[in-house]
């Protein structure tokens, strides 16, 4: 009727083999968890160090990107004058402009497109979802050499060959699939008792949607759409073959990379990555929406 | 998965999710069914191949027989035909002008007819040059001094009344013909007669032979199939395309899985990690192909940082012909580089799903560590695995600029380089489409067999 | 001989204590429910025996062994786990089988053991089944059969019925409770549902905020308490508790509510003399009062609140001074709302609670 069943009658110490084990364990602990870091800061080491390194050959004097051995010192000396050498070559500004309106365009068509179908796929039960999901998971991995080369002859036959809104529209098809699952997962995750409720309370199925879930998924879409953007702006295949004289910037670096020199390739090549740098950063949580769930 | 369904009590069909997903099925039909289809005749059909015959000068009158391109042919005879102003412009036409004109004829009757503009000297025309007034010309070395006005601007056409030379007349309208030819020649072992458009045929000088240019009809064939696994460079692409697969995916799959149970071990700053391993996600395989470029070239870093610990003393050529295997070797390390982030977000979703009261079972039953893995981690990372190889995969048949800038486009070359060199430097469309088919059918390939070497049924142990 | 002894084990996450020096020997073949509310650290400790979160302090000996610091699998013990965690992707029998093959066993005894297993959770013929096809009864047998296969000497389980429906839950209780009887383990089990505590335990320690607040036999907790908290815990209705007023009257002590004198018993006497003039609470289980339809002498006259008929007893919503009190009478007893009864107390089924420790107070032996 007091607290535990008390003490034990024999009164055991420590034994020296109980705390050589405790030793044992705490040591496999540590080294584990050391291990464990170094192994990730390797990795992180081999992701990072070559991003410095053209980071370095873009933001220095050409003098020094023709220079060898290049100094261990990363950034010596520090000039802008690559960078803007590049910037100010033929076409390159053109380029980024075109590389813009191209992902803008995408963006938009995108997720004007894919939204409707992630919202039908997320909340209705209809016959042929399954097909409609398996042929959205098929064409994802379709090879876009496959797509480019008629898709050009076709451009090429009625006209609108070498124009931004035909790059757009073959990149919108690129990205349909991926966003399509990627929203219907961001729907699922709202549950549809919210929009029960707003119907309750008095709103059309549209007003539902506008006033509760849009708000709820926003973020998701808002990630879909930086992955989407990156994803056009970084598109080298059908870019080279699909424009000639408006050509976005992957396609103008890559047509030119035989006559230009390294210190112009290397500054185009850092400019290039700069989006990505920066935008991974913001839609690192929704990666896994992007790739997964072939089980449910 | 809940299903968040509305639920159909009424047995009418709900038209609601039909209509949400119509834009993107219309999207993905016009530019993933289509295209494809499109490839595909372009790579095994070839046009122009046969030039149709008809029995009259008239595209509705029955085919008369088919000659192929090339042929040498007689021509026997030529027509006018009308053809619409909008095929004008077609290549190697042959076109003769009629006149519409109105007059009087000795007898004094004012008759109104068709007559071919040979046969009208141009007397006067309007502002912009159309004209409006001729006169008869005179027929050089014929015995009829007269010229037949018809009812139509056919040849064949009923005559409806006659001009003397010189006789002036009003011109009303005209019209264009395609000159048609009543062509003969022999195709296996038969003659073989009838008319054809002037547009089809290049008529040498007499005008009494011809050859036929091009036909209007096409047919299956594989010649450019052939022409593609002829290309001198088609086995080097495929071997070297082949080459990186078989390094990389595999260090890659490691690679990930490594990546992917750093992050799970959910140590401080796991999320620091996540980050900077995903930054490969978004960066074009161009830049990455800068970016190993810059490593690799002779006065790049790799040089650089072994002549600054003493290894060699002049710097090496890594990308040359001479040294094609360091080619590969960087073009497998850009792509390791580039693409692993991409296995590890699909490895690392799989793994959160596992729960982790199934792995602590398995400890408490007597799992050691590599037991655990072995038997509950990787038997149910299957399906990730599965759907991260086929992506991988399939992505990898078409790696790009990466072999572009390492490889310069002809040192080394790969599948989709030679797809894009036959397209945009050769022009040749054909053969560019039999390679994308042919890396569509080699990536449809290894996802089947994917999909069957890597079953996601669940297994009982060994 | 798998007696299990815990002494002194702290455990710690961050600044916050699951389990405040915790002292408890579970004897060899005994069954004892750790129950208390969620958070109160019952699963922590649970885990804390199969190895799953190093203990920060203390030890816990397995028989003879001290286990502190050995990894799950070799402190010999077998789980049941809350959610089952059955593995999805093997068949009922490779489940059933995991911890015999991990253990290295020949294929003959696996097989045996298995179907021995199968036959007592009623799975014989599911063996070949994937856990996505069963519902979640027939997977928490699968989990208790995949335990009961190794025949360790120590049984752990973690809420394994919490997950089923009440019905199903009532069925299991019983089942496992035979089951267990058969198959001697020293087993430990952590629920926070005191009626499945009372029906299963050979003793019960009840906890709360990380320590021990009684650890004793079922009817010892139900009808003994030791403190306020285990009194109100237990039980249903839990048990009233009234705050009155010590006074001495004529040499006796007795306990004022409201207008009411309560007598202590004469043990008891000795026991609260020290707290004259000073308020207590008082606590008594709804079906020890005694009530009359009609006045009696040392019967308190109230008014009935609520009637609440519930088959097998009236349970009558009283107010006593200030207190709200549950009352159950028979179910035959025929009262309205807003009538009176009177109420006796017996003096021996009086809980004394000293409302500055929670404790309640016996007379000293």
């Amino acid at each position: 009727m007091t607290n535990a069943n008390g003490t034990p009658s024999k009164v055991v110490q420590v034994s020296p083999e109980v705390q050589a084990i405790h030793r044992r364990l705490k040591r496999n602990q540590q080294m584990t968890r050391a291990f464990t870091y170094l192994v990730g800061i390797l990795i992180s080491l081999w992701v990072l160090i070559p991003i410095l390194f053209i980071a370095s050959m873009a933001l220095t004097t050409p003098a020094e990107v023709r220079s060898y051995p290049k100094s261990i010192l990363p950034f010596t000396p520090l000039s802008t004058y690559t960078l803007s050498f590049f910037l100010g070559s033929r076409g390159i500004i053109p380029g980024i402009r075109n590389s813009i309106v191209v992902a803008v365009i995408t963006l938009v068509l995108s997720i004007v497109i894919s939204a409707p179908a992630g919202y039908a796929l997320s909340r209705f039960v209809f016959r042929g979802k399954d097909v409609f999901r398996l042929s959205i998971l098929a064409v994802r991995a379709f090879p876009i050499v496959v797509l480019s080369i008629p898709l050009a002859v076709v451009f090429l036959r009625t006209g609108i060959y070498d124009s931004l809104f035909s790059l757009a529209l073959m990149h919108t098809a690129l990205a349909l699939p991926t966003t399509i699952l990627v929203l219907s997962s961001v729907f699922s995750s709202i549950p549809y008792e919210l929009e029960e409720a707003a119907l309750v309370f008095g709103c059309s199925p549209v007003q539902a949607f506008r006033h509760v879930v849009l708000p709820l998924v926003l973020p998701g879409i808002a990630a879909s759409a930086i992955f989407t953007f990156v994803l056009s702006w970084n598109e080298v295949f059908a870019a080279t073959i699909l424009t000639i004289q408006n050509r976005t910037l992957p396609a103008q670096v890559l047509v030119t990379l035989n006559q230009s020199s390294e210190p112009y390739q290397f500054a185009g090549g850092f400019f290039m990555m700069i989006p990505a740098l920066i935008f991974i950063f913001f839609i690192r949580r929704y990666l896994f929406n992007m790739w997964g769930q072939v089980t449910k | 998965m809940k299903a968040n369904a509305r639920t159909q009590g009424r047995r009418k069909l709900n038209w609601t999710p039909y209509l949400l997903i119509l834009p993107s099925l219309i999207y993905l039909a016009l530019f993933f069914g289509w295209p494809m289809v499109q490839g595909l005749i372009l790579a095994v059909r070839e046009e122009d191949v046969f030039l149709t015959l008809h029995v009259e000068a008239q595209q509705n009158s029955p085919v008369a027989g088919q000659l192929s391109r090339g042929t040498q042919v007689s021509i026997l005879e030529r027509q006018g035909n009308l053809i619409p102003p909008n095929e004008l412009g077609e290549t190697n036409l042959i076109t003769e002008v009629w006149f519409q004109i109105r007059g009087t004829d000795e007898a004094g009757e004012e008759i109104q007819g068709w007559v071919p503009e040979t046969r009208i000297r141009v007397r006067e025309s309007d502002a912009d040059g159309a004209p409006i007034v001729g006169s008869i010309r005179t027929r050089i070395g014929s015995d009829d001094p007269f010229t037949q006005i018809r009812d139509e601007p056919n040849a064949e056409a009923e005559m409806v009344g006659r001009f003397e030379a010189g006789a002036s007349v009003e011109i009303l309208d005209q019209a264009i013909l395609e000159v048609w030819y009543l062509i003969r020649a022999e195709a296996d072992g038969q003659m073989v007669e009838g008319w054809a458009p002037s547009r089809y045929i290049q008529v040498f000088g007499d005008v009494t032979q011809g050859r036929i240019d091009r036909g209007d009809t096409g047919q299956f064939t594989t010649k450019y199939i052939q022409r593609m696994v002829n290309d001198r460079f088609f086995m080097p692409a495929l071997r070297t395309t082949l080459l990186i697969i078989v390094l990389v995916i595999p260090i890659q799959f490691v690679l990930a899985i490594i990546m992917a149970l750093v992050i799970q071990a959910d140590l401080k700053g796991s999320g620091l990690f996540l980050y900077i391993f995903s930054i490969a996600i978004g960066v074009s395989d161009l830049a990455v192909g800068i970016l190993w470029y810059s490593i690799f070239t002779q006065f790049g870093y790799l040089n650089s940082i072994l002549q600054g610990l003493g290894l060699i003393d002049a710097p090496i050529t890594y990308l040359s012909a001479n040294t094609r295997h360091w080619i590969i070797i960087a073009v497998c390390l850009a792509e390791v580089w580039r693409a692993t982030a991409l296995v590890m977000v699909i490895v690392v979703a799989g793994m959160q799903a596992i729960s982790r009261e199934v792995l602590e079972a398995a400890e408490v039953f007597g799992a050691t560590l590599w037991q655990r893995v072995r038997y509950i981690i990787l038997p149910l990372l299957r399906p990730s695995l599965q759907v991260a190889l086929i992506l991988r995969t399939i992505l990898a048949f078409q790696v790009f600029a990466v072999v572009i800038v390492l490889g310069g486009g002809d040192i080394v070359t790969v599948l989709a380089n030679e797809t894009y060199r036959q397209y945009y430097d050769l022009r040749n469309f054909n053969v560019a489409a039999a390679y994308a088919i042919f890396i569509l059918v080699l990536s449809m390939i290894s996802a089947l067999f994917y999909l069957r070497a890597v079953r996601t049924q669940e297994e009982t142990i060994e | 001989m798998a007696d299990i002894r815990i002494e002194n084990l702290t455990k710690r996450f961050d600044s916050f204590v699951a389990v405040d020096d915790v002292s408890l020997t579970i004897e060899d073949q005994e069954f004892v429910v750790l129950l208390g509310p969620s958070g109160c650290g019952k699963t922590t400790l649970l885990r804390s025996i199969a190895g799953l979160g190093m203990a920060d302090e203390g030890r816990i000996c397995i028989g003879e062994r001290d286990v502190t610091y050995l990894p799950p699998r070799d402190r010999k013990i077998s789980m049941v786990f809350q959610s089952y965690a059955i593995f999805p992707h093997m068949k009922v029998y490779d489940n059933v089988a995991f911890g015999l093959k991990m253990n290295k066993f020949d294929t003959k005894e696996i097989d045996k053991r298995v179907r021995e297993a199968a036959e007592l959770l009623h799975i014989e013929d599911m063996l070949d089944r994937y856990p996505s096809k069963m519902s979640g009864g027939q997977r928490q047998r699968v989990a208790v059969a995949r335990a009961i296969a190794m025949r360790s000497e120590v049984l752990l389980m973690d809420e394994p019925l919490s997950n089923l429906d009440a019905l199903l839950r009532l069925e299991m209780r019983a089942e496992l409770k035979r089951l267990l009887q058969e198959i001697k383990t020293t087993t430990l089990y952590v629920t926070h549902d005191q009626i499945e505590a009372l029906s299963m335990g050979d003793r019960i320690a009840v906890m709360k905020d990380g320590k021990i607040q009684q650890y004793d036999k079922p009817d010892a907790v139900y009808d003994l308490p030791a403190n306020h908290f285990v009194g109100g815990f237990i039980g249903n209705p839990p048990m009233n508790f009234m705050q009155g007023q010590v006074q001495r009257q004529d040499g006796r002590v007795k306990v004022r509510i409201g207008d009411f004198d309560l007598t202590p018993s004469d043990e008891m006497q000795p026991v609260l003399k020290s707290y004259e003039g000073k308020p207590i609470l008082i606590g008594i289980r709804a079906e020890n009062m005694e009530t009359l339809a009609t006045s009696a002498g040392d019967a308190l006259q109230v008014e009935v609140l609520v009637v609440e008929p519930l088959g097998s007893q009236n349970l009558l919503t009283i107010k006593i001074g200030e207190n709200l009190v549950k009352v159950a009478t028979h179910p035959t007893f025929r009262v309205k709302p807003k009538s009176h009864v009177w109420l006796r107390f017996p003096a021996e089924k009086i809980r004394w609670v000293d409302r500055d420790s929670g404790r309640v107070m016996y007379p000293s032996v």
